[in-house]
């Protein structure tokens, strides 16, 4: 998959002007900060928008999508450059299959991922679910298990299906940011992130429409309910996430497997045995000892030894 | 069972105490079938209690006499064929020995003349020794002889001298009548005991006079009589009137061994002696006994019973007969009810002084023998070195020492638990070389040398559906050889070949050979320490490869094992040991139909099975080779208090892999298990009590660093790991702890206890490569709790799993802890 060609970035010609503009700025700003390759992860549960919001980015059909099951269980990297700057996204295949996280699918991913760095996580959900639940919390866990806690700092939380009526009583801005605190929570729970160092870099949230239904503004730019256009904005808040000091993830061997519990502290085995010599075998050794002094001895036996002094 | 129970044991304490201790095991089974045979021992007491030997000269006979009489008697009894049940006192042949203060004159003359009355002049130091027989030989006395009646008018009182000669006379009753006192006095009185005859006997009048005849010389009587009252139906009641003898009162009391002491002879008193010559010779007399008593050796008796002596002393003010009778019982129920069955009250001294002095024989070992036995009982001479029968001999039971019967019984359970004879006797006889010595025999029968076995099973295994099927049912069994006791020294080989189907042992072979080299510092140093060697395979299902709940089927994994082992076991008690050796072993898994698998199966949610789960081996090709040592060290001080188990076990063990083997595995795997009973109630201990009730707690550590593969990985759940889940069912981790409580109460002879259980994995099931816990869908910890009821060897127990929630009774076969 690595040897995959790198294809010119064209799709970036589909985009409206303004979010081209837009885009190549940010790009510029990016190798501004010698940054010239962009890794982005897109993982999420199954049947979520991982690969619209793929196609969207790119600005072509780069992956398949079907709309009721997922493409096999290949992750897949698209790799677009232009101007001297390489965009990777990889689309994985949902995570939740029956009701569990896919523990398969999450190796294959981790056995794709190997030797790559990766730059962004985009943790996709729906806007338009209304709950989260406890599988929420475990693919939130099984992405940090898989990562480290590390990655939160290079993620972004992208809802989907930005482009919904909310349900009666809300109006869209409550609904979303209820959405987004309760998807937050989910993940600061997930990932075990106390709740201080959470607020300390805040995972942004971000809207993402993929329909074609998708409204635009008068630059024929896909916006969202709230008047945003979406792509530029999704490519700004990468940008800055990725600026905002923390490591990018670099998955190798040592990642995947974590690490190799049969090493740890094998170098301390001489010690243990020497404690366990000394304070566990001698002791035991010692209450015997002390055992065998201690031994009722049957009172003819005590006579017999004359230690009775006519006492019994 | 009680740990000291050697299979059908009897002991068998006869007239003279002698232990015969007998047991018999099933020679036949094989020594690692667990033989269940019940423990009994009795202890037979023939003896006749009336019956003692005819001393010829009663008076006279010296101390040694008294012994040889002893032993005569005992061959008497025996064929006697009485037997009776042991009891705290068995009256064995020694009715008091009197010695007189001063009266030997009067006494060895044998008359109704007696101990000379108070007119004692207080030179107590002269004694004599008087054997007082008290029976006649039973031989020739026969209850279903008819008898003659008297042919006297009735309810007329007849002289003994009157009666006559040729006659049988049968006696209707016994009455005696204390002159002293001037009253009749029952049966229950301590007297009664010397005379041998019933009430129903028939008797001549020979018999009567003999009677007579020894109760008047046995110094307990000053003036004896005997006379008949003639009943209308022709038999006798008999009227014994007697004159207690008496002595000066006392208010000292001293006991002493006199056993094994060179005995001196009275001289013959000559009746013409003058005054002073008589002076002379009462000197004489109370010299040597006094130096007696110097050169006597303390007894055993202690000062609380001493003490008790004294108060009968001082309560009764005169020394009478009767007293001497209740201190000689007193003295010897102490001693045999401490299990000095061989210590006897022989004669007391220097009365009519201030005190009062007991002579005792406390049964002196002046020889121990260790013979062997062929099946037939001839002596043989014994394959087994005499060396290792001795040193599980109790250094009390050694020449020097007292004999205790409790000795007796401990050589008993110690030469059982060697294992090498069918019968072991225990046999303490009086020396006849040395006065008031014992001579402790020790009889064995030695087992077979070599033995083969061949035990068949058939096994019924469920077929589909849990079902079983005609088709399923295996004929198993194991066949198996022992070599043991080589060259005498108790080493042994045993080697043994088991399968579940004889049709298909490929299937599952398990074979053991084993060499046992016991006293390996030499068979006379008493470090006790035993080298093991033995090759064996074991095929088990791994409790790692196995699902949580909710989870259906979880292909199962066997790990087989097959290697050499060598160990060093020392011995610090009974149950304490420390053990050392070092284990090499080829590990294969294999998946459910014999194939080599290294990964764990795991169904998939569409249903399918993939063969990508956890490693089963640290090599990752399903076979693994490693070396390691491994030592054990176990601290067991538990006891039984009426049957409830009490005390501490701490067993702690150490895999050290030495980086031999398959990817050099190199790690040290660790347990940790303490376990404490603690008695909540004090109880009287003894036979029939009821047993405390009892808390047990216990916690297990077990955690690995280094390598660790699946099949090492400590398992979570089970009857013996935490009860209410099926084995492994929590998970399987690196570092594990166990803590259960379990309260036992007694009822009846059994117990019902309640209990609680939680296992942990502390977080480490991650440890354990490819997280087999997680894999199957284990919580990784879960506790338990419920109730359950021991019932023989089965405990049944309602347990609550407390993860899900819900119950279940078990049955279960041995301890928990």
């Amino acid at each position: 998959m690595a040897s995959q060609l790198i294809r010119e970035w064209s799709g970036i010609q589909q985009f409206p002007l303004a979010t081209q503009t837009k885009l190549l700025e940010l790009l510029a700003k990016l190798k501004h900060e010698n940054v010239t390759t962009l890794t982005i992860l897109v993982m999420g549960k199954g049947g979520v928008g991982k690969s619209s919001t793929v196609n969207s980015i790119i600005g072509e059909r780069a992956v398949a999508v079907s709309a009721f099951q997922s493409e096999g269980l290949r992750p897949v990297m698209v790799s677009r450059s232009r101007a001297g700057f390489t965009l990777n996204i990889i689309d994985t295949p949902g995570l939740v299959e029956g009701g569990y996280v896919n523990d398969q699918a999450l190796e294959i991913i981790k056995r794709f991922l190997l030797n790559k760095t990766i730059d962004i996580l985009l943790y996709v959900d729906r806007l338009d679910a209304y709950r989260v639940d406890n599988l929420d919390r475990q693919v939130v866990k099984a992405i940090t298990d898989s990562f480290g806690k590390g990655i939160w700092h290079r993620a972004l939380v992208v809802l989907t299906h930005a482009q919904l009526s909310p349900p009666d009583c809300l109006n869209y801005e409550d609904f979303f940011s209820k959405r987004s605190e309760a998807l937050l929570k989910v993940v600061r729970l997930g990932a075990r992130i106390r709740r201080q160092d959470f607020q300390g870099a805040a995972i942004p949230v971000v809207l993402v429409e993929n329909s074609g239904r998708c409204n635009k503004n008068e630059n024929d730019e896909k916006i969202l309910p709230n008047g945003t256009a979406w792509i530029p904005n999704l490519i700004e808040t990468i940008t800055n996430v990725i600026s905002n000091g923390s490591k990018a993830i670099v998955v190798d061997k040592k990642l995947i497997e974590g690490p190799n519990p049969n090493n740890r502290g094998k170098i301390l085995i001489p010690f243990i045995l020497a404690f366990q010599y000394f304070f566990v075998v001698k002791r035991i050794q010692r209450a015997i000892k002390d055992d065998i002094a201690k031994e009722d001895k049957p009172l003819w036996e005590l006579r017999d030894r004359g230690l009775a002094n006519r006492e019994f | 069972m009680s740990s000291f129970a050697a299979p059908g044991q009897l002991l068998n304490p006869t007239l003279s105490p002698s232990i015969r201790p007998r047991r018999k095991s099933a020679t036949a089974t094989a020594a690692y079938t667990p033989i269940f045979s019940s423990t009994a021992i009795r202890c037979d007491l023939s003896s006749s209690s009336s019956s003692s030997s005819q001393n010829p000269e009663p008076l006279k006979s010296a101390p040694h006499k008294t012994l040889r009489s002893l032993s005569k008697s005992l061959a008497l009894s025996t064929a006697a064929g009485l037997l009776l049940h042991f009891s705290p006192l068995p009256s064995l042949i020694s009715h008091t020995v009197l010695g007189s203060g001063n009266g030997n004159g009067d006494l060895s003359g044998g008359g109704g003349g007696g101990g000379g009355g108070g007119g004692g002049d207080g030179s107590g130091g002269f004694w004599s020794r008087v054997f007082c027989p008290v029976a006649i030989a039973k031989d020739d006395e026969s209850p279903s002889q008819e008898w003659d009646s008297h042919g006297l008018p009735a309810n007329i009182v007849v002289q003994l001298n009157k009666l006559s000669g040729f006659k049988k006379y049968k006696v209707s009753d016994i009455l005696f009548f204390d002159r002293r006192r001037w009253t009749t006095v029952g049966t229950e009185d301590s007297f009664f005991e010397m005379v041998s005859l019933r009430p129903g006997g028939i008797y001549t009048k020979a018999h009567l006079q003999k009677e007579l005849e020894t109760l008047a010389t046995c110094g307990m009587f000053e003036k004896v009589d005997l006379e008949g009252k003639t009943n209308p139906d022709g038999t006798l009641a008999l009227t014994i009137s007697f004159t207690e003898s008496t002595w000066q009162s006392a208010d000292k009391f001293r006991c002493i061994n006199v056993g094994l002491m060179p005995q001196s002879k009275p001289i013959e008193m000559d009746p013409d002696m003058t005054d002073k010559e008589k002076l002379e010779y009462f000197r004489s007399q109370e010299k040597d006994y006094r130096r007696r008593i110097d050169r006597a050796r303390p007894c055993l008796l202690p000062l609380p019973v001493h003490r008790e002596v004294l108060q009968m002393l001082r309560d009764q003010g005169k020394v009478s007969a009767r007293l001497l009778q209740k201190i000689r019982d007193r003295v010897q129920k102490w001693y045999h009810d401490e299990g000095y069955a061989c210590a006897q009250v022989v004669n007391f001294g220097n009365l009519n002084t201030k005190e009062v002095v007991c002579e005792v024989v406390e049964g002196d070992i002046t020889q121990l023998v260790v013979q062997f036995q062929d099946k037939l009982g001839n002596v043989v001479e014994g394959n087994t070195q005499l060396p290792v029968v001795r040193r599980e001999m109790p250094r009390q039971l050694r020449q020097g020492h007292v004999f205790n019967i409790e000795a007796g019984k401990q050589a008993l359970r110690n030469i059982n638990s060697l294992a090498l004879f069918s019968n072991i006797e225990v046999n303490p006889r009086p020396d006849e070389k040395n006065e008031g010595g014992i001579i402790v025999e020790i009889k064995l029968k030695e087992l077979e040398q070599k033995t083969a076995e061949v035990n068949t099973e058939w096994s019924i295994v469920p077929g589909r559906g849990g079902r079983p099927t005609l088709a399923s049912i295996q004929p198993g069994g194991t066949v198996s050889f022992e070599h043991r006791n080589i060259k005498g020294l108790n080493r042994s080989i045993l080697g043994s070949v088991t399968t579940s189907n004889f049709l298909n042992p490929q299937d599952d072979l398990a074979f053991k050979l084993e060499y046992v080299h016991p006293y390996l510092d030499g068979v006379y140093n008493p470090r006790n320490r035993t080298l093991r060697a033995s090759c064996f395979n074991s095929r088990k299902l791994s409790p790692v490869f196995t699902g949580g709940p909710g989870v259906d089927e979880v292909p199962p994994i066997w790990v087989d094992r097959a290697g050499v082992k060598a160990n060093i076991t020392e011995n610090f008690t009974r149950q304490s040991k420390f053990t050392y050796g070092l284990v090499m072993e080829e590990i294969t898994t294999r998946d459910e139909s014999s194939h080599i698998s290294p990964n764990g199966q795991r169904v998939l949610p569409s249903g399918g099975i993939s063969a990508d789960g956890p490693p089963t081996t640290l090599s990752g090709t399903g076979i693994d080779r490693m070396a390691f040592v491994q030592a054990n060290i176990t601290r067991d001080n538990t006891k039984f208090v009426n049957g409830a188990i009490v005390g501490e076990r701490n067993v702690f063990q150490v895999d050290q892999g030495l980086g031999l083997g398959s990817k050099f595995p190199f790690f040290n795997r660790h347990q940790l298990t303490l376990t404490r009973f603690l008695q909540l109630k004090q109880v009287e201990e003894g036979a029939g009590k009821p047993p405390p009730p009892v808390l047990v707690l216990h916690g297990h550590y077990g955690g690995c660093v280094g390598d660790l593969p699946s099949y090492d990985a400590f398992t979570l759940g089970g009857p013996y790991s935490v009860r209410g889940y099926n084995m492994g069912e929590l998970g399987a981790a690196r570092n594990i702890i166990e803590l259960s409580t379990e309260l036992r109460i007694p009822v009846r002879n059994t117990h019902v206890y309640l209990f609680a259980e939680h296992g942990n994995d502390l977080g480490s099931s991650k440890d354990v490569k490819g997280n087999p816990t997680e894999v199957y869908r284990r919580m990784g910890h879960g506790s338990s709790y419920g109730f359950g009821a021991k019932l023989g060897l089965v405990r049944a127990e309602y347990a609550v799993d407390h993860n899900s929630g819900t119950g279940a009774l078990f049955f279960r076969f041995g301890e928990r802890f």
